[in-house]
């Protein structure tokens, strides 16, 4: 299959269920941050430093967000969301990219990031409504020997470079890839991103969309799923299952 | 009353006499001097100069040196991160700039292209200081685009051109349509600065020697004046007034498109297009007012051209649009806020109450208050002064008013985990940098073309005369164009 | 120019371009019908070759995990969990996550050398030379060795157990910032005197209902976090039931954020809260309490912890209805001068309700695979070494895995006794606060880089020894310890002569009896086989629970310890301090480590004092003003953070930065609270830290924090929108 590694551009978005999903359960995430690491170590994301991470230019792919509702006593912390692309299946970042940067890959559903293509304008950062993208606002130094440890699968990107979770694309192909060089369809929980990989609550499940028997598209059902700011027409592909704080839930 | 009585009949004939010297004086329509002395005139502002400008020409010449030449070369070589943008705030104060150059630019073909076409006589003398604003702030703009681009190297890869990359722009998005736009304005705007400049530039060619003369027989295409050429000319200008207004007012719509096009809290307006269009001209009217203060008191035998009722005329456009502007403003505000949006509702009170608020309150001030509380006044509007400030300061609110619109909104989003102020790095000394560089470009083009269009004011003057009516002095015009 | 064709065509040409250019940007995207490729294809679509996949042990903390690091290339390049370990089943922490910044860390110390005690640089010496001054250090008078040991290096442990007790030295010490900050020590003395063992206790909180945490921050550090939140989840979302989780500390931490309720306790009344609850359970169940928590006053209990007598109640009743209920003991709140009162109220909870042995109970962990030569030293233990070294008796000293001159409190007075010390011999990877000062520096392998083994002590339910290869060649001309002290000893003859050849011969004797052992995850024919599977499969572990049912040994007919003394030290505000939960003890010099937000404030690069608003209003403290935080052991400046889940007579601080020499990311950076402790222990010989009260002062300067968090800031600007 030479060409399926080939990202086309669809012009026209149908509203399609999505090919690969990620669900996220809020209820057992645990806030620990080990997606957040795992997802720099997989994707050679470079960190900034403390001044600049303090002025919001980290790199995190992925961010964990909470924050505390009331006043003391009453304070009462929200669930643990780790915030990454959601995959729109009609993603606001991909039509003002005017160098086709940011595009949508019709193989995998996937809004691919072609770092080789981005000239810097930001466009795509500023109309994505999840702030789910990162800028390289500077070539970030990681003296040696710490390039050693760089992913051989991931682009390095450089400054001027706009740059998102990829939902582990490089895992993707590689996991395809095998099998179809054993003659088999991919099995469901095969590829996972880094994030789901580490991740020691098993709260961010991975898979497949289009088939409705795998383990992400039963809990992007369940009741408690809920996708972010949906009522924008992005069409995410991330469902959050939300926390319920009750004492003795059945079924 | 006996007495006033008395003394009108007195000096009836001094107060006739009078009042058409004062209309005279009043009007350089109606104050023709010979065509030689004129030339010559102009010919002498463009030539004279003192070692004050030359002393201004290189401090800026140092500050665009410093402020362009090397701040940007640091920030090419080292990366944006030494601007002020993060995220969320992606877009800073190029951005500001970009837009409000495009809004300078706006004057120059408002003034030479509407009001010709709106047959606005007081227009005549001042087309051309106000062309030149539009190429050289669009000049501004483009450099701003520039500066903003993480990868300014590549950003010949905007161009719709068939290259080895198999990729065109992605004519989707906004930007690319920025990028057209703004080139369409850039290329006609020049052109239509050209035209009316060739029989100057003719008339330069026979009154020069030396550098001058061989520069300007390149530029005069050979013009001489035949019947033939002056139809074409004509012809052609007012074909290209008709057709660049489309292209003035599509620009800065498609700029409002950059913002109204995007799914964010307070940028998707519908009113953002001709909500732009006005706020160019608030800030391109002001300026061309403030740049021909300046070029009145600088430049040699300027005075005779540019006039006290010029100002007037410009502080009358000024003060209508301050109040077309305040309604869009109005607009915009009531009907975002009446949605009852919460992000655009927390929008709304970043505006006023953020850490910037003291820039939304100066920008209501100096762009509503200030204009409607002194532009009534005629004896405020003829002060060169006085006008000169207000332009500054309508300026300066038009520019926080970018502000308030690019970076500071850009603060509030769907997602308050990520909230962040901005504080300007580089964008500073860059934002002064394009600003020396405009001067300086606009310095040196007043000594290098003729800044008044010499033969519109003297066709002007031909066609405008007084006649009488019984005892009234009445200007009458006779229409030369068509 | 001719004047004949300029202007007309001119015009005409220019004109053709704009209708050229408007038919194109009128015409549509021409993508429709194009494929468009990349510009050049990215490595995300091409293959770069096979990696090559080791099993290992992740020895950024003890807890030890089992990892899966891919390698290519000779580089290690991630590190995953190793999905058959029963410890973590493929799961990691961010610190393991990063751990590969560890070993490529542009800080490692790349060579042996020695130094002027006093200069920062070292004089690079040889391997032989090396071996020279360690078999010297043998042969001398072995009661003047000590050997310091941390806890994640246990086959180094072992064989320093070894070499010691063959030459006549003392026994090494180990210690580590975990065991201060979780008060283990306290924490065994408690199990020893509820159930009268001394295997660890094991907290099935995946199969409670209701889980009441005291304190331990089991989601953040306490024991093995990977394998409490993955017990957390199946506390959730496990089965048919939604476990009900109630935390009671005086700050909300990251697990009582993920707690159904939190319970803002005083600090130091934890075991008091505990006993009014057990006492309130006793009640409703059997009619009357036991004599451990008979003489709790209800009353005096809810005032003293801040925690009204409607809750008591209530949280009793749920308590006293539930299935499956669990109380887990505090952590930091054991290191208060009636920390061991605390743990054994809490743990009376459990022997209350019976849980013991019982799913979503308590159980005792198994003996280890491999025997546990022993447990930790407490922190009287360390007293008692720096008396030692201040009396002159100690000329070598041998550092590894550990870094005490940070890791230790510095009312300790570990540094300044060091001067008594002939010479200090680290082994550290890494340049800090230790080898920077040591004589002798004598680099090990990175955890990565070398052989080794880990017994899992907490978690489990199975035996379990995790190995540990090396990932990839060693990168710096460093050297094993073991390898070290084994060639060493040969050299320097006599007694200090182990029997292995070298530190691999050394493992495989050590798991040499694990081939016997019945039910193991795999069987060896021979030892070979067997170390082949070890290394593959990265360790043994037995396949069945071998976990016991602890027995009360009576302690709720005893009256507990009723400490009246509750806080230490003067001022005006209690100072909790825990361990850092990205950073923990050693976790700083990694950069990303450092750029992972801190999960309840996201700050990151620094350290903090988290402060009640109302409290900061009343002192007039805002975000980012630096005050001075005193106690009479020592002061230390520190950027406030106002944050709302705090008690207002407390501040916390975390620990895990304020290194003063651990590699350029970690260096100068940030405040070490543990400068603040006193030198108080409790009954079981932990330090009291816990209770200390300090005073603040403000500074006029202002730091501001990294935080990854946005909205306070616009918060503050806002007001309440």
């Amino acid at each position: 299959m030479a060409n399926h590694n080939i990202p086309e551009v669809k012009a026209n978005w149908e509203e399609t269920s999505g090919v690969w999903g990620m669900s996220i359960d809020m209820d057992v995430c645990s806030g620990c941050q080990a997606c957040v690491a795992a997802c720099a170590m997989e994707n050679n994301i470079a960190f900034v430093g403390e001044e600049d991470s303090g002025y919001g230019r980290s790199l995190h792919w992925l961010r964990v967000e909470h924050t505390f509702e009331g006043e003391y006593p009453e304070v009462e912390a929200t669930p643990f969301q780790p915030i990454g692309c959601q995959q729109c299946g009609h993603a606001p970042c991909e039509p003002v990219c005017p160098v086709f940067a940011s595009v949508h890959s019709k193989n995998e559903d996937l809004n691919l990031q072609v770092y080789n293509r981005c000239v810097g304008t930001r466009y795509c950062a500023n109309n994505c409504p999840y702030v789910a993208r990162v800028f390289n606002m500077r070539d970030y130094e990681r003296p040696e020997p710490l390039p050693n440890q760089f992913n051989p699968d991931v682009t390095v990107r450089r400054r001027g470079i706009m740059e998102k979770c990829t939902f582990c694309i490089q895992r993707i192909h590689q996991g395809q890839d095998k099998a179809k060089a054993d003659g088999r369809e991919l099995l469901d929980g095969e590829v996972v991103p880094a994030c789901a990989q580490a991740c020691p609550a098993d709260a961010i499940v991975f898979g497949r969309l289009d088939d409705p028997e795998s383990k992400v598209s039963k809990l992007s059902k369940a009741g408690r799923g809920v996708k972010l700011i949906e009522e924008l027409g992005t069409l995410p592909r991330v469902t959050f299952l939300e926390e319920e704080k009750t004492y003795g839930r059945t079924g | 009353m006996a007495v006033l009585a008395d003394s009108t009949k007195s000096f009836a004939h001094p107060i006739e006499h009078d009042h058409e010297a004062h209309l005279r004086e009043e009007h350089l329509m109606l104050d023709p001097r010979p065509r030689g002395e004129m030339n010559a005139m102009v010919m002498e502002a463009m030539t004279t100069t003192s070692w004050k400008f030359w002393a201004v020409a290189a401090f800026l010449a140092v500050v665009v040196v410093i402020c362009l030449g090397y701040y940007w070369g640091y920030m090419i070589t080292s990366g944006l991160g030494v601007a002020g943008i993060n995220r969320p705030i992606y877009w800073g104060i190029f951005l500001v700039n970009t837009v409000f150059w495009i809004g300078i630019s706006h004057a120059g073909t408002f003034v030479s292209a509407l009001l010709k076409v709106f047959k606005a006589e007081f227009r005549r003398p001042f087309t051309r200081a106000a062309e030149l604003m539009t190429t050289f702030g669009l000049v501004q703009a483009g450099l701003s685009i520039f500066m903003h681009m993480g990868r300014v190297w590549l950003s010949y890869w905007l161009m719709p051109y068939p290259n080895e990359r198999g990729l065109w722009p992605n004519f989707h998005s906004p930007l690319a349509w920025d990028f057209l736009a703004i080139n369409t304005y850039l290329l006609s705007s020049t052109m239509y600065l050209f035209m009316p400049l060739i029989p100057d530039l003719a008339m330069a060619r026979d009154r020069s020697t030396g550098w001058r003369k061989s520069l300007y027989r390149v530029l005069a295409l050979g013009f001489r004046g035949t019947e033939g050429e002056w139809a074409h000319l004509r012809f052609a200008m007012n074909l290209f007034a008709f057709a660049i207004l489309p292209v003035m007012f599509s620009v800065h719509t498609i700029v409002s498109w950059d913002f109204a096009a995007a799914m964010r809290p307070g940028w998707s307006s519908t009113i953002f297009g001709p909500y732009f269009v006005i706020g160019a001209l608030q800030s391109g009217i002001s300026a061309v007012a403030m740049v021909l203060i300046v070029v009145r008191a600088t430049m040699k035998n300027m005075k005779y051209f540019i006039r006290p009722e010029h100002l007037d005329a410009l502080g009358k456009l000024m003060l209508i649009i301050s109040m077309a502007w305040a309604y869009f403003f109005f607009n915009d505000y009531l009907v975002q806020w009446y949605n009852g949006d919460k992000w655009t509702d927390l929008l709304l009170h970043f505006h006023e109450e953020g850490p910037v608020g003291w820039m939304w309150l100066a920008m209501l001030f100096f762009n509503i208050a200030v204009p409607w509380a002194t532009l009534w006044n005629k004896s405020i509007r003829r002060n060169p002064t006085a006008l000169f400030a207000i332009g500054f300061f309508v300026n300066v609110a038009m520019w926080f008013e970018r502000y308030i619109i690019v970076p500071t909104s850009l603060s509030i989003n769907r997602f308050p985990f990520t909230y962040q102020f901005y504080k300007p790095g580089v964008e500073i000394p860059l934002s002064f940098g394009t600003l020396a560089l405009f001067i300086l470009l606009y310095m040196l083009a007043s000594r290098i073309i003729p800044l008044v269009p010499v033969w519109e004011v003297q066709e002007g003057q031909m066609a405008h005369s007084l006649k009488k009516f019984g005892n009234e002095s009445i200007i009458t015009i006779s229409d030369l164009e068509e | 120019m001719s004047e004949k064709l300029s202007r007309r065509d001119f015009i005409k040409l220019a004109g053709t371009g704009i209708a050229v250019t408007s038919a194109i940007t009128g015409c549509g995207p021409a993508s429709r019908y194009t494929t468009r490729e990349p510009y050049t294809k990215m490595p995300e679509y091409n293959y770069n070759g096979k990696s090559t996949y080791y099993a290992t042990t992740c020895r950024e903390c003890p807890a030890g995990c089992g990892i899966v690091v891919r390698t290519m290339q000779g580089r290690a390049i991630k590190v995953e969990g190793n999905p058959i370990h029963p410890v973590n089943l493929g799961k990691t922490c961010a610190r393991g996550q990063a751990s590969l910044h560890g070993l490529y860390n542009p800080d490692r110390i790349q060579e042996p050398g020695t130094r002027t005690r006093g200069d920062s640089a070292l004089t690079a010496i040889d391997w032989e030379a090396a071996i020279q001054i360690v078999s010297d250090a043998l042969t001398s008078d072995p009661n003047s060795l000590v050997f310091l040991s941390g806890l994640a290096n246990d086959h180094v442990y072992d064989l320093a157990v070894e070499l010691c007790a063959s030459i006549g030295a003392p026994k090494p010490i180990r210690f580590s910032a975990f065991e201060l900050f979780e008060s283990q020590a306290t924490l065994r003395q408690a199990t020893k005197t509820v159930f009268g063992s001394t295997n660890p206790l094991y907290f099935d909180l995946a199969n409670s209902d209701v889980t009441y945490s005291f304190g331990a921050g089991f989601l953040e550090t306490w024991q093995n976090p990977v394998a409490n939140t993955r017990g957390f989840s199946k506390f959730r979302r496990g089965s048919d039931k939604r476990g009900y989780l109630v935390v009671f500390e005086p700050r909300m931490s990251q697990t009582a954020m993920k707690a159904d309720e939190w319970i803002p306790v005083a600090p130091g009344t934890e075991g008091l809260v505990a006993s009014a609850i057990g006492k309130l359970v006793a009640e409703a169940k059997l009619g009357s309490a036991p004599v451990a928590f008979k003489s709790v006053n209800i009353e005096e209990a809810s005032t003293l912890s801040g925690v009204s007598v409607e809750t008591l109640e209530r949280l009793a009743t749920i308590f006293a209805n539930a299935q499956a209920p669990l109380a887990i003991p505090p952590a930091t709140a054991s290191g208060a001068p009636n920390g061991l009162g605390s743990v054994i109220s809490t743990l009376n909870l459990n022997v209350l309700v019976n849980n013991l042995g019982k799913p979503g109970g308590l159980y005792l962990s198994p003996d280890a695979a491999i025997p546990a030569m022993d447990s930790s030293a407490t922190y009287k233990d360390l007293q008692d070494l720096v008396g030692k070294i201040n009396a002159g008796k100690v000329k070598t000293l041998f550092v590894h895995g550990l870094n005490p001159v940070f890791e230790f409190p510095a009312s300790l007075g570990f540094e300044a006794s060091l001067a008594n010390v002939e010479t200090i011999v680290s082994f550290s990877t890494y340049a800090d606060e230790t080898s920077s000062i040591a004589d002798v520096v004598l680099p090990d392998h990175s955890a990565l880089e070398s052989f080794g083994y880990q017994r899992v002590k907490t978690n489990t339910l199975v035996p379990i020894l995790s190995g540990a290869q090396p990932v990839v060649a060693p990168f710096y001309n460093t050297m094993s310890t073991v390898d070290l002290l084994l060639v060493a000893g040969a050299k320097a003859g006599g007694k200090a002569i182990l029997p292995y050849k070298d530190e691999v011969e050394f493992i495989q004797a050590k798991i040499e009896p694990l081939m016997e052992a019945a039910d193991g995850y795999f069987n060896g024919a021979d030892l070979p086989t067997y170390w082949a599977s070890f290394q593959q499969f990265g360790g043994w572990w037995q396949n069945s629970n071998s976990s016991t049912a602890p027995v009360s040994a009576g302690s709720l007919d005893v009256a507990p310890q009723i400490s009246t003394e509750l806080s230490i030290g003067e001022g005006e505000l209690f100072l909790h301090t825990y361990l850092s939960p990205i950073l923990a003890e050693a976790g700083a010099n990694k950069p990303w480590l450092q750029e992972v937000p801190d999960p309840a404030t996201t700050v990151m690069w620094n350290t903090w004092l988290e402060i009640n608003p109302k409290t900061a209003e009343e002192m007039n403290l805002a975000n980012d003003e630096v005050v001075k935080v005193i106690t009479e052991a020592g002061e230390i400046e520190v950027s406030v953070l106002v944050y709302k889940a705090i008690r207002p007579d407390v501040v916390a601080i975390p620990f895990g930065q304020g290194h003063k020499n651990y590699g350029r990311y970690a260096s100068n950076r940030g405040a070490n609270p543990a400068d603040l402790f006193g030198s108080t222990v409790n009954e079981a010989g932990d330090l009291v830290y816990s209770s200390q009260k300090v005073k603040i002062e403000k500074t006029g300067k202002k730091y501001p924090l990294s935080r990854m968090e946005g909205y306070t800031k616009l918060e503050r600007d806002l007001g309440e929108h």
